[in-house]
């Protein structure tokens, strides 16, 4: 604990350099541009601004991403209130409050409740990370292939099965996450798998190239099938985004209660900020004495959704940094940047490379403090953003990303994979397939079959190993807890609801 | 109204039986992979096997669904809204200009390139002020070739801008 503290000191003398500071200053003005703009979320910019920064030093790089990643939020619930469309997954229950307390003319606090109350959230999930990752990864140095291979099941079948409205479906965005993360080389033996002869392919596909694509090229040609385009109607925000002293008192359970339900809902990989924002919703429709309200625009139902959102980005860093294993599309697009940068995010990060983690522990809370004092006054600014045309805004991030895609190898096979991912993305919203799920699947895919071989090595192919021990056993409990439940609380309901 | 649904779970079926498809083809790759000599204990088959299993289970599972009646919703849709058949024609238009833009980058270079897919994907998305549309995809091209080239010290294929300013 107390080491943890100093560390976290040395982390602010890292993060307060001017550059680091520089850099910090940019990743929340980034984050909270792609957070307003629509089309455009913290895991694609995150991808997009990768092969820039390999030239920048690894610790810059990082603030700056973790900058964004704090900032999308932020910016997403500005969309979310003003447009009624969310800029991010995550900010979707806030339009549900959010959007009909602008129509009345309460704009300001909306914007006032998300803001501060993401600022409270963060700042204390951001203090829970600071000491629970490092736990975290003390216990994880004395897990075994067997049990990290668990683990990576578990992160499987909770992305999987958890996020969007079906299970089988999530279940097949996480196959073809598999079989795109098989291509290439195998890493042991070097045979080659769905090469097809191609050279370029021995490598294996860029990962960046399939988030860049799956996210732009696949949201450009969906939309664009669908032809309808509705140009939705930004709200006016009349007065000043402030809150009166009776909002305060309506806001502030909800700001720790979302806190307490975000938080722990990340670090237990939950499948991304839908569950979280929706169960705090659920909770202070549940609480408040103004029911009659919800609906209608009640303040709780900003406070409590918004404050989870920051608290579950925070948490889904836990398990990144700890364990290296990311449980949401941003959490992976940052392991990947780590990755570029040749670290390793796992148990042994906090002690190979301490100055970089506790600087982007330290920059999280600095870059937290600086969009609360950014966004409030900078709100018509972000407004603005929101009147460029669809056609232009599209156009450009398509042009952005094939950028993207080609700068980090200089290739055009890198351009080709993007537009067939691209065409994947299409389908996949088409027919109503989450996409986190593949992105988890590339990722952690490989590393899935490297622990699954380093186990059977350990064992000398005796495949007990895999459910050998206690850790490997509780973890498979879990996962049996997390299939199962859900159908018996479904047959419950509609045992209940035939009767 | 039945045939319209029809149609779309149609859609839907071809969807989840390429999945099925798919892991049957990967299990085929898998079964004439080279295997280099002195594999360690697990064969570098063993996974892509899994892989292939899963992946065609999954889209057995998702056949069914669809048999049943359980259609996806599209994104952005709410479920039971009515069913709207995609545009192919505004899709293809948006394809062509990343397929465009794939095939001019390194012959004509990224201005260019990218001056016609930012063009193409406005298009696409029913902007049809052709003058002022061009020009701001002229100018997007520009501030970002510049910029990675100039600012970022990125390589971009020049193209014609080769003699002009050298390689940037």
């Amino acid at each position: 604990m107390g080491n943890s503290f100093a560390m976290l000191m040395d982390g602010f003398q890292t993060a307060f350099t001017p550059t680091n500071l520089m850099f910090g200053l940019l990743g929340t003005f980034l984050g909270t541009l792609v957070g307003v703009l629509p089309g455009i979320g913290p895991a694609l910019a995150i991808g997009l601004l990768l092969p820039v920064c390999l030239t920048v030093n690894p610790t810059s790089a990082l603030i700056m991403f973790a900058a964004i990643f704090y900032g999308a939020m932020y910016g997403g619930s500005t969309t979310s209130i003003l447009l009624n469309t969310p800029g991010e997954s995550g900010s979707v229950i806030t339009a549900l409050e959010g959007n009909k307390m602008a129509k009345a003319g309460r704009a300001g606090a909306a914007l006032a409740t998300a803001a501060i109350g993401s600022f409270v959230a963060g700042t204390i999930a951001t203090l829970l990370l600071a000491f629970g990752a490092p736990w975290m990864a003390d216990v994880a140095l004395t897990i075994q292939p067997a049990g990290y291979l668990s683990l990576i099941i578990l992160a499987f079948a909770t992305v999987g099965t958890l996020l969007g409205s079906s299970r089988i479906r999530g279940l097949v965005a996480l196959s073809v996450g598999l079989v795109i993360g098989l291509i290439g080389a195998d890493l042991q033996s070097g045979a080659l798998r769905l090469t097809f002869g191609n050279m370029n392919a021995i490598d294996g596909i860029e990962t960046v190239t399939v988030i860049v694509a799956i996210f732009a090229l696949g949201e450009a040609l969906y939309l664009a099938s669908r032809h309808t385009l509705v140009r939705t109607e930004v709200l006016e925000m009349k007065g000043k985004a402030w809150m009166t002293r009776e909002d305060f008192r309506r806001s502030w359970k909800p700001w720790l209660r979302g806190t307490a339900i975000g938080f722990p809902l990340g670090v237990i990989p939950a499948g991304g900020s839908e569950v979280p924002t929706f169960l705090s919703y659920g909770v202070e429709k549940a609480l408040s004495k103004n029911k009659d309200e919800f609906g209608k625009g009640a303040i709780e139902g900003v406070a409590g959704p918004e404050a989870a959102n920051n608290a579950n980005a925070a948490g889904v860093l836990v398990p990144m940094l700890a364990l290296g294993l990311p449980t949401s599309a941003t959490a992976a697009v940052v392991l990947v940047a780590f990755q570029s940068f040749n670290i390793q995010p796992g148990p042994m990060l906090f002690q190979t490379n301490p100055e970089i983690v506790w600087g982007l522990i330290a920059s999280l809370f600095i870059g937290n403090a600086l969009l609360l004092v950014l966004n409030l006054p900078l709100i018509r600014f972000w407004v603005l953003l929101l009147k460029i045309p669809t056609h232009y805004l599209y156009a450009g991030i398509t042009t952005f990303a094939l950028l993207g895609a080609y700068a980090l190898n200089n290739s055009t096979f890198d351009l080709q994979v993007a537009l067939a991912v691209g065409f994947i993305g299409y389908l996949f919203r088409r027919f109503g397939v989450p996409v986190t799920p593949l992105i988890i699947g590339v990722i952690l895919g490989p590393l899935a079959e490297l622990q699954f071989k380093r186990a059977l090595q350990i064992s000398q192919g005796d495949w007990n190993i895999l459910i050998a021990g206690g850790f490997p056993k509780i973890i498979y409990g879990i996962l049996l807890l997390v299939i199962i439940g859900p159908l018996v609380w479904n047959f419950k309901k509609k045992f209940a609801v035939n009767k | 109204m039945i045939l319209k649904i029809s149609q779309q779970a149609k859609g839907e079926l071809v969807f989840a039986s390429s999945l099925f498809l798919l892991g049957i083809f990967v299990a085929w790759d898998t079964s004439r992979m080279d295997v280099p000599q002195g594999s360690s204990i697990v064969s570098p088959q063993t996974f892509p096997y899994m892989v292939a299993a899963f992946t065609s289970l999954v889209g057995f599972g998702l056949i069914m669904q669809v048999l049943r009646g359980r259609l996806g919703t599209p994104e952005g849709n709410h479920p039971g809204d009515s069913f709207v058949g995609a545009n192919f024609k505004t899709m293809a238009i948006i394809a062509a200009a990343i397929g465009l833009h794939v095939i001019l980058l390194e012959i004509a270079g990224y201005v260019i390139a990218a001056t016609v897919c930012f063009f193409g994907v406005a298009y696409g998305f029913g902007s049809r002020k052709y003058l002022k549309d061009l020009g701001i995809s002229f100018a997007f091209a520009l501030v970002v070739y510049f910029a990675f080239t100039i600012g970022l010290n990125i390589n971009l294929p020049s193209g014609f801008f080769e003699g002009v300013i050298g390689n940037g």
